[in-house]
Parts: C-alpha cells; structure tokens; sequence
C-alpha cells in the first residue's frame, strides 16, 4: 500500500469535510488527521466533539470549519453524546420517522479527552455496543491549554506539569496503552493510525464506519509545538514513530491482531527523540531504558499477532 | 463562480454548477446512488450502469445514466421509481453473473433486494468499469492496459497479452478497482502485476526497496529530474537534510 502513494493520492477524492482555513499551528499533523477522518467518512456524518484543540482551531465564534453536523460537547462526554445522537437516530427510523440512510456516528476527542476524562463514558458507550466510531488524536498531552501532562504522555517527556530538572527526566510513567484498552472490551474493530501514513489511516476508517458495532481509533498526531519540532518534520517524525517501533500501526478486528504497516528493520529508539525538544535532556541510560520498553511492547504485540 | 443551476432531485430542490452530472449533484445533496465506475478524476464512462435515474424534462420522461447526464433548469429528478430499479436489478443480476462474491457488489445487489443472480454465473472478477484502464491512460499518461475483444468475451488485458511494455508497475490499476481483481504483489524486491515481475529500487541509506525502477525512470523523464534524485526512499531523503 504505502508504495502506491504516487498516484493513488491523486485518485482520492477531493472533497473536503474539513474546510481549509482553520486556526491549527503551522504544520499540526492532528489537523490533517481530522481531514483524513472527515474525507474518509464522506458526508453522511454527526460529530460530537470534546473540547481541545480541534474544538478552538475548528470553531472560533462564528465560524466553522465542519461542512458536516458538528456538536461541540464537554471534555468528558464526546462518546455518551456520538451514542445519544445514535441511539436518538435509530429509534426515529424504527417508528418510520427518519429513513435509514446509513448515517455514520463519530465521537473525537484528544489523547486528555479520552484516555483521562473522557474514559469513563467511552467505555459505557463500547460496552452498550452502540454503532459508532470513536476517534482519538494522540498528541501526547494536553497540548490545547499549553502542554500539560496527560496519561498518553510518554515516559521521559517534558511538558509544563512535569518538567525534566535536577531530580526528574521528565515524565515518569509510560504512555497508557489506550488501544489495549479498547480491544479489551471486546469490540468489533480497533486500529491504531498515524497522519504520516494517510492511506492506511483512511482504509482504516473506513473499516471502522462498516464494523456494525463500537469501533476505536488510536492516530498518533505529531504536534510540533509541544514536542518542540520544527513544522516542516511533522510528517517525517510520525513515520520514525513507526520506524522505531514507538507506536507500532495495527489492527485488531474481531480479536485478531494483524500488523498493517510492518517494520522489519526496526531503526534505535534515539533516531525518534533525538529530533524533539521534549526528549532533549533524556541521556543514554533513559534512552536505552526506553529502548528496552519499546523492544518489549512490539514482541508482546508480534505474539498477539501469531495468535 | 460557475453559472448555478436548480433542479428536483426527489423532491428536494438542489442548486448546482452547470457542467456538473447530476450523480455529483446528488452525492453533494446527501442523496444516493449506486454506482460503480464513476471516479471523479476521470471523465465520465457510464459503464456500469448502475447509476440509471429518471428524469422529466419539458415534460418528457425518460431513463439516463446520472454519472453521465449534465444537470439543467428545472430538470426533476426521481432515483428510485419502479422504472428506475427494475433497470437497476437487471443490471446487477448481470454483474452478479459476472462476480457473485464481492462484497461491495452484494451489498449494493442486498440494498436491491437480490440474493444471487436469475442468469447463469460465469465467474470473470472483472466487471468491465474501465477504471483501470481510464487510470492508466488519463492519470499515469501511459495506456499499457486496454479491452480486447467484444461481447461476452470482452476483458480487459495487456497488448497481445504479453508483458506489458509500456507499464511502469505503479498499481493505480490495482488501487483503483471496484471489485479487486487486479492482483499485485510485492516480494523480495520484485513487484509482479499483470503476470510480470518488476525490479524495485533499492533506497541507498536505509536498503529498504521502495518503487519500481521503472516507475522512477518515468518519474525523472516526465518532470526532468537529474540522475541521482530517486537514490533514496522518501524517509532518508529528508533525514539527510
């Protein structure tokens, strides 16, 4: 797939849900994964939206960005709003009031509105097994009110509420696995993308708008302000993400995990933090400590993947 | 901005620019039509059929294929009257005939309420869309596929089903078709579609293979990039920098 990009981006479809002209930083790779999402899912589309950057960049008063229903909701309920607005559809056509139109549900929130607040209700929502699609843009922290911490900071990161010092390198705790989580609930379709690698991540949504149940979306969304990159690597440092094997791109449907941007010559972990501010005071001991954490993790998800 | 037009698509008046069909008027108004070949990058075909609407012009009825026909003033559109599925059900019996088991073409087919086709099936995989063959030459500019033969027999093929000569191994072919009956495969530095084998390039940093060498020679004659520009795979081109 990835070697088709040539012309294959050529025959995409031009049409865009997500307008241009909206207040995201130079080079923000989450705004182009929301365009991705927005091209994938094509018109027929309700969003419901937790607050963060794609709420601020998207919607200033009056305007907006979205060519498609929209509904701006609190941190902690994009899923409980997507699966009410769901739940709401569905009964006007089983009393015959709406005609059924294959309409899709999506619920988006930052790696803050889903992994920290916003848990709760997305774990409610896949559990009662509602149709929808929730979609999370991982940009490590809470990057909106001026990168603080969240639980999918990695470890080692510096952010304002945990500084690299004297006594601490940064973040302390390993990125939570939020994917992992999701699969937990035994849903029908959950994948992991990244912005750097647009056709996998469009495929995968749409795989997502055809699960027929709760389907979870993990994209990686490289932010350069926080991470303290210059804008033009927004794209290059998504794919060392992958290279290195930090965030590994699968899939997992029905239970079965399948790797679908596969790296067979992993490249060293320093290769990914070297180039980033937030990394810059980690020394060779916390890299080779990472090292060891990612070469783990991917073995873990190799032995998922045979099974 | 282009001269606006309005017309009825049913029930529902939709304004859009003169010029465009009236299945791309339909699609902006959220109102749907199957259809299997049209692809907004390449001029209109109306092969497939699927996409039959009825329209009342002038007071005159009559069936046309929406992916072809351009919109007017005051045209009325309605995309679902008997007339309109009876044709469509006919096609697809007729596509089923052709390929019973894509999924896309069965849901289409279950949306019309056909279970499997009422002809014989024969099993081709191809439908004859022609996307491929429109990809080929109207986006890569290189027409190393075309049909052969008529009727039943038609199919879509190399020149004198030999290697092709003129491919470049690019997979529009294979990314563009409805059905996936394109087989293209990557192995060991050989990428083989249509029953050929293609050399990958090999990136000089990273050794990882990342195109057809014929698809970069291509690439450097069209947009005259000197000798060295395709070396390496996008990723260490800008890791150098």
């Amino acid at each position: 797939m990835e070697s088709l990009n040539v012309y294959a981006s050529r025959l995409v479809t031009k049409r865009e849900h997500f307008a241009p002209g909206h207040r995201a930083c130079q080079g923000c790779a989450e705004a182009l994964a929301v365009r991705l999402v927005a091209k994938a899912l094509g018109q027929n589309v309700v969003v419901a939206s937790a607050t963060g950057c794609m709420e601020i960049i998207s919607t200033p008063f009056p305007f907006t960005n979205w060519r498609v229903p929209w509904i701006h909701v609190a941190f902690e309920n994009a899923a409980a709003v997507a699966t009410g607005a769901e739940g709401a559809y569905r009964a006007l056509v089983r009393k015959g009031a709406l005609p059924e139109k294959g309409t899709v549900f999506l619920g988006m929130g930052g790696d803050g509105g889903t992994s920290d607040i916003g848990l709760q209700a997305l774990s409610g929502a896949f559990e009662r097994g509602h149709r929808f699609i929730y979609v999370c843009y991982d940009n490590e922290a809470y990057m909106n009110t001026g990168v603080q911490r969240s639980s999918g900071t990695p470890f080692g990161a510096s952010t304002t509420t945990s500084p690299a010092g004297k006594l601490k390198a940064g973040q302390v705790t390993w990125k939570k696995n939020m994917p992992e989580i999701a699969a937990a609930h035994g849903i029908p379709y959950v994948a992991t993308a990244c912005s750097s690698y647009p056709f996998d991540l469009m495929k995968k949504v749409e795989k997502a708008a055809k699960a027929g149940g709760p389907a979870y979306i993990h994209i990686l969304s490289v932010c350069p302000t926080g991470w303290g990159l210059p804008s033009e690597k927004a794209i290059w440092i998504g794919r060392l993400a992958v290279e290195t094997g930090v965030f590994p791109l699968y899939e997992v449907e029905q239970g079965r995990y399948r790797i679908t941007v596969d790296v067979p010559a992993q490249r060293p972990v320093g290769d990914y933090l070297k180039p980033q501010g937030r990394f810059r005071h980690l020394t060779p001991e916390i890299v080779e400590q990472i090292q060891t954490r990612v070469t783990a993790e991917w073995e873990k998800l190799r032995a998922k993947t045979a099974l | 901005m282009a001269d606006m037009v309005t017309l009825t698509i049913d029930g529902r008046r939709v304004t859009a620019n003169a010029g465009t069909t009236i299945l791309e008027a339909a699609r902006d108004a959220n109102i749907d039509i199957p259809n299997l070949c049209s692809n907004e990058e390449l001029h209109p075909y109306g092969s497939c059929r699927l996409c039959m609407v009825e329209i009342t012009h002038k007071k005159r009825q009559r069936l046309v294929v929406s992916c072809i026909h351009e919109v007017a003033e005051g045209l009325e559109v309605k995309t679902a009257t008997e007339r309109v599925l009876n044709v469509r059900r006919l096609v697809m019996h007729l596509l089923l005939s052709r390929n019973s088991t894509h999924p896309r073409l069965r849901e289409i087919a279950a949306g019309l309420g056909i279970e499997k086709s009422m002809f014989p099936v024969d099993y081709k995989g191809c439908i004859l869309c022609g996307q491929c063959v429109r990809v080929c030459r109207e986006v890569v500019g290189v027409s190393a596929i075309g049909f052969k033969s008529r009727g039943d027999t038609r199919a879509v093929a190399t020149p004198f089903d030999e290697p092709p000569g003129d491919c470049i191994a690019c997979g529009s072919c294979h990314y563009v078709c409805p059905v996936g009956v394109i087989p293209m495969e990557e192995k060991d530095g050989v990428r083989r579609i249509w029953k050929t084998d293609f050399p990958m390039a090999k990136c000089s940093v990273c050794g990882k293979y990342f195109a057809p060498v014929k698809q970069l020679e291509y690439f450097r004659k069209i947009a005259n990039l000197p000798e060295n520009h395709f070396d390496t795979c996008v990723d260490c081109r800008s890791t150098k920098k």
